[in-house]
């Protein structure tokens, strides 16, 4: 998940993944999913585009 | 042993029990309102990981403590949520340390989730350290509220394990 949203925005920093944007795996197989997209001009990447 | 036993008003019965032992002791009860805490009423658990577990980078991940050295209220889900949901409503010192089998990694946040939710963020570590862990208080309600432990780290790798690496433990230290 990390990797692809990377690639879709390279411009993207650690701290965002701190702040606006939080990714997520509860450990129940079901894995890294997005829990929080508050990213002030990037727009929250598709499930498509997350394929 | 001498024993007083005090009866409810419809079921149930409290027995105070003196030692047959040598001395006078003085148990003194606070002129206050509240709950006597004994250790049937007091949850504490402490777990930790057997097996190494794959963390995502970037990503807060739940930390899969399966492996328990001691749960007195079986309070601890150790095998499919690894979430502790205390029965007894009250004030929890919380603790959690995450060990690394690398340390290439240059940022780390340890966190504790309260009801699914980041709760407080226990420590951020900005070098190459193998550890990132801390401590907290939590109030649970004693029903529904529940507590677990995520990790965020900036490179993906694997936990290390032991009870000396990754662990996570909670004890009631007062209670509602």
């Amino acid at each position: 998940m990390y990797d692809k949203i990377m690639a879709l925005y390279p411009s993207l920093t650690e701290q965002d993944f701190l702040t606006v944007i939080t990714l997520q795996n509860d450990s129940d197989g079901k894995g890294d999913y997005i829990a929080k997209w508050e990213h002030p001009t990037l727009a929250q990447p598709t499930a498509e585009q997350l394929k | 042993m001498s024993s007083i036993v005090i009866s409810g008003d419809t079921s149930g019965a409290v027995t105070l029990t003196v030692p047959a032992t040598a001395g006078t002791n003085t148990v003194t009860i606070p002129a206050s309102t509240g709950t006597v805490m004994v250790s049937s009423n007091m949850p504490a658990f402490s777990a930790y990981q057997n097996s190494g577990q794959s963390i995502s980078a970037s990503t807060f991940t739940k930390i899969t403590c399966n492996t328990k050295e001691w749960d007195t209220n079986s309070n601890y889900d150790n095998a499919t949520n690894y979430r502790f949901t205390p029965t007894v409503a009250g004030y929890y010192q919380v603790n959690g340390v995450i060990g690394f089998t690398s340390s290439v990694r240059t940022n780390s946040v340890a966190a504790i989730y309260k009801n699914g939710s980041i709760y407080k963020t226990l420590s951020q570590i900005d070098a190459n350290f193998y550890i990132v862990g801390g401590s907290s208080s939590v109030y649970l309600n004693g029903s529904t509220d529940y507590i677990e432990f995520y990790v965020f780290t900036n490179v993906s790798g694997t936990t290390s394990t032991g009870t000396d690496k990754t662990s996570f433990s909670a004890t009631l230290i007062r209670s509602a």
